[in-house]
């Protein structure tokens, strides 16, 4: 929550993706590629997952709550995320604003939470003979959070979250110019809409009722899952998992709403004017599969084809060979009720926006044709793969092996899909990615932004 | 009330629950769960378990190339660094960002590949490199599968001795970094540092203005200057190659003699960076951003050279002052008054005198405010001195978190080129922990009283410059100076 809560629009909420080597070397490193774990539930319904890892003496513990903007109310955006705040204000037994404090005094690393559009996590990567106050301080507030809340941390958690989204949004370069794009994309009722910070009204509007509500229904142990990762003996975690966790009270695991998938049947141009930033902005959006669902994969590949390092089809054409752009990248933005795909380009001291969209539609009017090649195909995969093996090296933090499993968990059921995950970008074909270009990346069913700086700021343009 | 309220509602979800069976058994232990006061004290820690902190081993090849490495075999993957010991600070007067554009060039050609081509060599072993500048030094960087380090070398070799410097790609690099600085030039948090690294050390030292330099003395780069710098920059007596993950010294000995063995150069004498003034503060320094609706504050001096005494025991004053999220400036600033979303201090200690500066932004309308809570957690330092308890707790936390530091190949890596940069000892990280185990409370306080002294805090601010007016003009924290952001340089 503090330092760097909320996820929007940020690839790393899931690693986008990785992949199985090249065939030579297939047997052993996929042996690499595997995370060994077990799970089970507690009587209560919350989930733990353990993993061991003697690499180095520490432990990560990681928490995930199945709710997130997506679960949020209507006229109540922003508020999975201010509830996450909250979280951190201390409870029954854990005095108020010490969390943090105590886990850094201890020696943690990785102290966090992040909202998303789809989950809610907490983490910290403690020593490992510290193991025991990481569950104390995450089973007291999955407890008794309501018995320590007051309206006046409500309201200084309040003030917060607004300052964030003044950083993050309204005094940061884009960050309007995301938001109405975003919006255009999953207009109200849409529980995207909000773009997990929300809007200022709403956050002004959240009240200790909602508070209460919220952490009932969603903050069930039955809605959650525990993940302890690191140098740790599994029966001894066992026991103190279910010491600290096995007597809070049950509750019922709550239903996630149905939603369903919004559509565009024409293309949705926004021009408006950029407060903060000094270049001219382009944004695309496509609405694009969910994850880990058919053309999740494909999505991947193709973003990689377009945008990742200077070889890039974008990157060639409006960089190097136009001159039209100081920077470009595309990427598939993977969420559990519709994904979205993304490009985005900033213009070159006084370039036109215009001719900007020309070349992008130029450089997708060949995929549509083509699709991406064999050898495209194959550098993403090695990327992918090498991307993911990095991420193995660290037990906690955004996108480590606690994360990597506990996403397998929430959107497949099963912690152990990391080969299955890999598995899916062997099987993408050039016709595959074709197809997604001519089907999901439609040039009728998307929405295009202009963010314009006024010319006072942008510069004398030649 | 509270408390009955959620009782109330936990007790009519429970009604809804599936089997009898289950609702007894969770009442039960509702019940236990109130009555539990064991969860009232925060558990004992386990036994310690043994520090592990990052080491490294060193040794030198004929033509004067240094290799380090520190070995972790767990994964089958490496991570390499070539450091060298010119950095920015190395830029001349006038020639802001010469460094970075220098190094950032070597990726745009070398050997027979050209950008392109060199990226898809990259990506064909799985990964893509890296080239910037810091302060103190500059690097190439590569984190590669154990299997395809042989050939990332090669292509690392490459980049650093046939870099191709030709017109074209000089020219294309040039127009880049403009582009990318007058996207800079929008960002507050450029606009502050740019102003800040002036205003301790003045524009003529190295430390003076910023790595990315300014549009005015980008437009000023030639090809010329760029050859120039990286004949200076590349001699193997100035260079490691850092190798930290899944190798050997024997294994890195022969890839770098292999690769870099037949590398020559004659080495130029880099000069320290001078010894800045401290100064009373007079001024306050503001570059206007009009209708910005957070001020970003930044409060600063020039703090110490890596190495010196005083570092460590600094490095825990600040963690109290303002290193932490529990620091007292952020549970101020954030936690109780609710300005702004965070509120930090850090010391960069470099190879000379490095800053030490307190940042935030801030809710515009309070700007004033929030500004005279930073100076009064300053002067709280005096008036409040670090009690026993939070010196301890910055002591252990700061101990304790390192092996957390270094979870990946790269962080390792990272820090073996900074220990070259510096010219650190190889147990660099064994001398933290002894500086931090050691460091007394009387130390702390002198170091309070040498580096956090609220008179000798120079300000910079960002933000409208309306506001800022009126309510810091009234505070008398100094005379109001503005600096206007670099002009965008117009781009052929």
């Amino acid at each position: 929550m503090p330092w760097l809560a909320v996820a929007v629009l940020s690839m790393l909420t899931l690693p986008a993706a990785a992949l199985a080597a090249d065939p030579p070397n297939e047997e052993s490193e996929k042996a690499v590629l595997s995370i060994p774990f077990e799970k089970y539930t507690l009587d209560n319904g919350l989930e733990v997952i353990l993993s061991v890892d003697r690499k180095l003496p520490v432990v990560a513990v990681n928490v995930w709550y199945h709710v997130g903007a997506f679960h949020e109310q209507p006229g109540r955006t922003g508020f999975a995320h201010l509830f996450e705040h909250m979280m951190f204000q201390g409870s029954k037994n854990v005095e108020d604003d010490v969390h943090i404090s105590l886990l850094q005094q201890i020696g943690a690393t990785d102290v966090n939470g992040t909202t998303n559009f789809d989950r809610t996590n907490y983490f910290q990567t403690v020593p490992a003979h510290h193991l025991e106050t990481a569950l104390w301080l995450e089973s007291d507030r999955m407890g008794f959070l309501l018995d320590a809340l007051t309206p006046e941390k409500l309201d200084n958690q309040r003030e917060v979250v607004k300052n964030e989204r003044r950083q993050r949004t309204d005094a940061a370069p884009y960050g309007l110019a995301s938001e109405k794009a975003w919006q255009a994309l999953f207009p109200l009722p849409h529980p995207y809409y909000g773009s997990v910070i929300g809007s200022m009204e709403d956050l002004d509007a959240a009240t200790m009722e909602d508070v209460f509500q919220f952490f009932e229904k969603w903050y069930a142990p039955s809605n959650a899952t525990l993940a302890i990762v690191g140098d740790i003996d599994v029966e001894e975690t066992k026991k103190l998992v279910e010491r600290y966790f096995g007597s809070l009270p049950s509750r019922p695991k709550p239903e996630s709403p149905r939603v369903e998938d919004v559509a565009l049947n024409e293309e949705v141009v926004i021009r408006m004017e950029e407060p903060v930033a000094t270049l001219p902005l382009v944004l695309m959006y496509w609405h694009s599969p969910r994850i880990f669902t058919e053309g999740d994969a494909t999505a991947d590949i193709v973003a990689s084809a377009l945008g990742t390092g200077k070889a890039s089809r974008l990157y060639q054409r409006l960089i190097y060979e136009k001159k039209l752009a100081q920077s470009v990248s595309a990427y598939q933005y993977s969420l559990g009720a519709q994904s979205a795909f993304g490009i985005e380009v900033v213009a070159r001291p006084g370039k036109s926006t215009d001719e900007i969209v020309a070349e992008v539609d130029a450089v997708l009017a060949e995929l549509r044709e083509n699709g991406v090649t064999d050898e495209e195909i194959r550098r993403a995969r090695n990327r992918f793969e090498t991307r993911r093996l990095l991420g193995l090296q660290r037990v906690g933090g955004f996108g480590g092996k606690a994360d990597m499993l506990q996403s397998y968990n929430h959107f497949l059921g099963d912690p152990g899909k990391l080969a299955w995950d890999l598995q899916r970008y062997e099987l993408v074909t050039t016709e595959e990615t074709r197809e997604f270009a001519r089907t999901i990346l439609a040039p009728d069913r998307r929405v295009v932004l202009h963010a314009i700086p006024p010319a006072s700021r942008a510069g004398g343009a030649e | 009330m509270r408390r009955a309220h959620a009782l109330l509602i936990a007790a009519s979800l429970l009604a809804a629950c599936a089997t009898p069976q289950k609702t007894r058994e969770v009442e039960v232990k509702e019940d236990r769960g109130v009555e539990e006061q064991w969860r009232r004290n925060r558990p004992q820690p386990g036994e310690p378990v043994p520090l592990r902190v990052p080491k490294f081993s060193r040794t030198e090849l004929p033509n004067g190339l240094t290799v380090i490495v520190s070995e972790r075999h767990d994964l089958p993957i490496v991570a390499v660094r070539v450091a060298l010991r010119t950095g920015s600070a190395a830029d001349p007067e006038g020639k802001a960002g010469l460094a970075r554009l220098t190094y950032q060039l070597l990726l745009e050609g070398a050997g027979k590949l050209d950008a392109a081509a060199l990226d898809q060599a990259f990506a064909d072993l799985g990964t893509s490199a890296s080239a910037d500048a810091t302060h103190d030094g500059g690097f190439v960087a590569v984190d590669v599968m154990t299997e395809r380090l042989d050939a990332a070398m090669e292509l690392l070799a490459d980049i650093v001795l046939h870099p191709r410097f030709d017109p074209a790609s000089f020219q294309h690099r040039k127009e880049q970094t403009l582009s990318t600085l007058a996207y800079q030039v929008g960002n507050p948090s450029f606009l502050g540092m740019e102003a800040m690294a002036a205003t301790l050390y003045g524009e003529s030292h190295p430390y003076g203005r910023t790595v990315s330099g300014t549009p005015e003395t980008v437009s000023s780069l030639t090809l010329e200057d760029a050859r120039a710098f990286w004949k200076r920059a590349a001699v193997p007596s100035q260079a490691a190659v850092v190798f930290a993950g899944d190798i050997t010294m024997d294994r890195a000995v022969e890839l770098a003699t292999r690769y870099f063995g037949q590398w020559k150069g004659q080495a130029v004498a880099q000069p320290e960076p001078p010894t800045p003034a401290v100064e009373p503060r007079r001024r306050i320094v503001v570059v206007p951003k009009p209708g910005l609706q957070q001020t970003l504050i930044l409060v600063g001096r020039p703090a110490l050279r890596a190495g010196d005494p005083d570092e460590y025991p600094l490095e825990l004053a600040n963690a109290v002052f303002g290193g932490l999220f529990g620091s007292r400036l952020n549970m101020n600033l954030r936690e109780a008054k609710g300005y702004t979303y965070g509120a930090r201090s850090s010391v960069d200690a470099r190879r000379g005198v490095g800053p030490l500066i307190a940042y935030s932004q801030v809710r515009a309308d309070v700007t004033g405010p929030a500004l005279v809570e930073v100076f009064a957690e300053l002067q709280g330092l005096r008036e409040r001195p670090i009690t026993e308890e939070e010196l301890e707790g910055a002591r252990e936390g700061r101990i304790r978190s390192m092996p957390g530091w270094f979870e990946t190949v790269g962080a390792l890596a990272s820090a073996g080129s900074r220990l070259f940069w510096l010219d650190l000892p190889l147990d660099h990280y064994d001398q933290v922990l002894r500086g931090l185990e050691t460091a007394t409370p009387a130390q702390v306080r002198q170091v309070v009283e040498a580096y956090l002294d609220p008179e000798l805090m120079q300000v910079v601010l960002v933000g409208d410059p309306e506001i800022i007016r009126a309510q810091v003009e009234p505070l008398g924290l100094g005379e109001l100076v503005f600096r206007q952001p670099p002009a965008i340089a117009s781009i052929p």
